[in-house]
């Protein structure tokens, strides 16, 4: 009786253990496609037979940390994200070499390492400053005429003089705050500004320069007035204690003539229905012309040798070469995909604001990533905040913004 | 055998799966971890070194660490207070007469059930939200922006949400030592002609000495330890100045590790603040003790 007792119980505890393990398991880090990629991934398994799990780290809780956990598990991820340089070293080691997939032929983004191609790119991404044009029709601004800061400076003005005939509470949605995690859009994103505005997209001078301690006096100095005025036209409250909710509904509800996000925000944009037709307008710090936004790949699939190589390379495969993959990637998480042989376009406003700017070839690339990690998000964040609090004023902030880069090497 | 050798394996046996749990979730990653605090790992299995202290004496030229070890101390003396003083006083009222008693003592206790996430999240809303609307509608102005905004009532926010979430618990501990004092000295007290305060302070206090130094002892290291509602409600932020350096004015010192460790991906000097932290926190809770062992009474 014993016996059988205990042959019982191995059985359940071997069946439970199995319907927990997948054939494939991925860790992502967006959230916001967290549930087309489940629904996604379902969809494979049905025509397929691999199970997948996917894990999403992420938006406020951090992917690294996520990512760590899963690595450290005995039964760790097949595909997962890296976002870059510091994510690439890290776990250099095990990613696996995908030179010859299927997927290669239709991109020119995929993260390469000499001649190893390392990294599927999850998808291409911009930001600028993205405009409600009906709010611009009626105070008069022609967006096209947004290539100068001189320009938007009278923008703002007039925008701001003109805020009760035209329903708005703030003439730019912006987020700067610690206390909800968004130190992502200023330090990262918007000090990307910085270091790539203006310049080809293989020009690194300026991250290098920062890599080293050092910026350019001039640029920096309208790069610093840049981000002041952006503040002094945003909702205080908006800044320290808005949210990425709080921050699109401002910009969504026509509270907000400017709304300084990607478009990876379309799937929330679209569900809060906007009246109004949408476009970005460049970053243009500087007083010379500059007409282009900011689109690279945010980020890549890797593969993990310690996982299940082959399966990891199929789905990938699958993602890129099939009519479900393109489905998935444009209409059901709103992604712009990285692949020449999609054709299908996306609904979202924003995203098809991204794809006219990079049809038209005025983009600039993306070098933020390359900081070292916690650096833009930690280091020069919190000096954001400090500026949008009003803690400090515009030549403080440049002071301490050049103080802190100046010691990014003993970081 | 013995019946006494059979009672030594006995106790021995059903003692060994806690003591194996205890040794391969507390005791080997301790050690683990203070043999990490000198080397330069990075947690993701490439090969380590030895650095001998050289973790150490960074973090003694990291002002940020300096800082969050002082709003540390803060948080926990106002902290402490607030707890013990608060729980005292609805310990009182929930063993006094006063009707609807029991309702008042599930009451108070329920917050504590509720994990510090979720509370921090809520008391967010709360702070950022709710709080400044109602200020703004009766033109309050200390309350028409968002207390956890400013950095100099950031702390505040902190100390009444776990003073929230924690007084139910002390309280707990308190109804207890007091049920357990002789209603007969009580009576005795109070047939002498001695006041109500007198009564507290002479009588019940004393004989409640043993249940402070519990009390005192779980809400220092509770405090000390403060991490899910700082990570909820605050995140550490806002950006304060400080000494002329930036630092985020409510980042406590368990954060601080955390952000060291995972945000700038220096596992080892964040493992080395980790070991200072528990020695920090062994001498505080052993002065404590000590001093509270001093004052219990025996009956």
């Amino acid at each position: 009786m014993k016996k059988v007792l205990a042959l019982v119980l191995v059985l359940m505890m071997t069946m439970t253990a199995v319907s927990a393990l997948a054939d494939l398991v991925i860790v992502q880090n967006k959230v916001e496609i967290d549930a087309a990629l489940q629904e996604y991934a379902k969809a494979y398994t049905e025509k397929t037979g691999v199970a997948v799990k996917v894990i999403t780290g992420g938006g406020s809780s951090d992917y690294n940390t996520v990512l760590k956990n899963e690595m450290a598990q005995v039964r760790q991820p097949d595909i997962f994200v890296f976002e870059g340089p510091s994510g690439y070293e890290m776990w250099k080691d095990r990613i696996v070499d995908m030179a010859g997939a299927e997927w290669i032929a239709n991109t020119s983004m995929a993260y390469t390492d000499g001649d190893k191609v390392v990294g599927f790119p999850v998808a291409i991404e911009g930001y600028g400053l993205a405009y409600n044009k009906a709010i611009l029709d009626k105070a008069g601004i022609d967006p096209a005429t947004l290539t100068t800061v001189d320009a938007y400076q009278a923008a703002f003005e007039k925008l701001d003089s003109m805020k009760a005939e035209l329903g708005l509470d703030m003439v730019v949605s912006m987020v700067a705050g610690t206390s909800q995690n968004m130190t992502w859009v200023t330090g990262l994103h918007n000090f990307n500004v910085y270091l790539t505005v203006g310049l080809d997209r293989d020009d690194t001078s300026m991250i290098d320069g920062v890599l080293a301690g050092t910026v350019d006096e001039a640029r920096f100095h309208d790069y610093c007035e840049y981000v002041a005025l952006i503040f002094k036209y945003s909702d205080p409250d908006m800044l320290l204690n808005g949210t990425q909710d709080s921050q699109l509904a401002a910009f969504a509800n026509g509270k907000a003539a400017f709304y300084h996000q990607g478009n990876w925000m379309d799937p929330s944009l679209v569900v809060l229905e906007p009246s109004f037709e949408i476009g970005y307008a460049p970053h243009a710090f500087l007083h010379t012309e500059t007409d282009g936004i900011l689109v690279n790949p945010p980020s890549w699939y890797a593969v993990n040798a310690n996982g299940n190589p082959e399966e990891a390379i199929a789905f990938l495969n699958a993602l890129a070469n099939t009519e479900e993959g393109a489905d998935y990637m444009v209409n059901k998480a709103g992604m712009v995909p990285a692949f020449t042989n999609v054709t299908l376009l996306p609904k979202g406003p924003l995203s098809v604001s991204l794809m006219n700017w990079n049809a038209a070839g005025k983009t600039y690339s993306w070098q933020q990533y390359k900081l070292p990690d916690g650096f833009g998000m930690g280091t020069l964040g919190p000096i954001y905040e400090l500026l949008a609090s009003g803690q400090i004023d515009e030549p403080t902030f440049e002071q301490l913004m050049k103080d802190a880069i100046a010691t990014i090497p003993s970081l | 055998m013995t019946s006494k050798s059979k009672r030594k394996l006995t106790e021995g046996l059903f003692l060994t799966p806690t003591v194996l749990a205890f040794l391969v979730v507390q005791i080997i990653p301790f050690i683990y971890g203070i043999y990490y605090s000198f080397t330069d790992w990075t947690g993701t299995g490439a090969a380590t070194k030895m650095v001998g202290l050289e973790n150490y004496i960074k973090i003694f030229q990291d002002k940020g660490f300096l800082h969050s070890f002082l709003i540390t101390l803060e948080f926990t003396i106002l902290n402490v207070i607030a707890v013990n003083v608060i729980a005292f006083l609805i310990s009182l009222l929930v063993t006094s007469e006063i009707r609807g008693r029991n309702i008042y003592r599930a009451g108070f206790f329920v917050p504590n059930l509720i994990g510090g996430i979720v509370l921090g999240s809520i008391w967010q809303f709360i702070f950022s939200s709710i709080l400044p609307s109602i200020g703004q509608a009766l033109n309050i102005a200390g309350l028409s922006k968002s207390l956890i905004t400013n950095t100099n009532t950031v702390m505040f926010t902190m100390v009444t949400v776990n003073t929230w979430q924690y007084a139910g618990y002390i309280m707990l501990i308190f109804v207890a030592a007091i049920q357990g004092i002789p209603k007969s000295v009580l009576e005795a007290a109070e047939v002498d002609g001695a006041p109500y305060w007198r009564r507290i302070r002479s009588i019940q206090i004393p004989l409640m000495a043993n249940s402070f130094t519990i009390s005192l002892f779980l809400t220092l290291t509770n405090s000390f330890k403060m991490y899910d509602v700082n990570v909820a409600l605050t995140n550490g932020g806002p950006t304060g100045l400080w000494s002329k350096t930036i630092v985020n004015s409510s980042e406590l010192l368990a954060l601080n590790i955390y952000n060291t460790a995972f945000k700038y991906n220096k596992m080892a000097q964040g493992q080395a603040k980790a070991v200072i932290f528990f020695l920090v926190l062994v001498v505080f809770s052993v002065i404590q003790v000590s001093w509270n062992k001093s004052k219990e009474v025996e009956m």
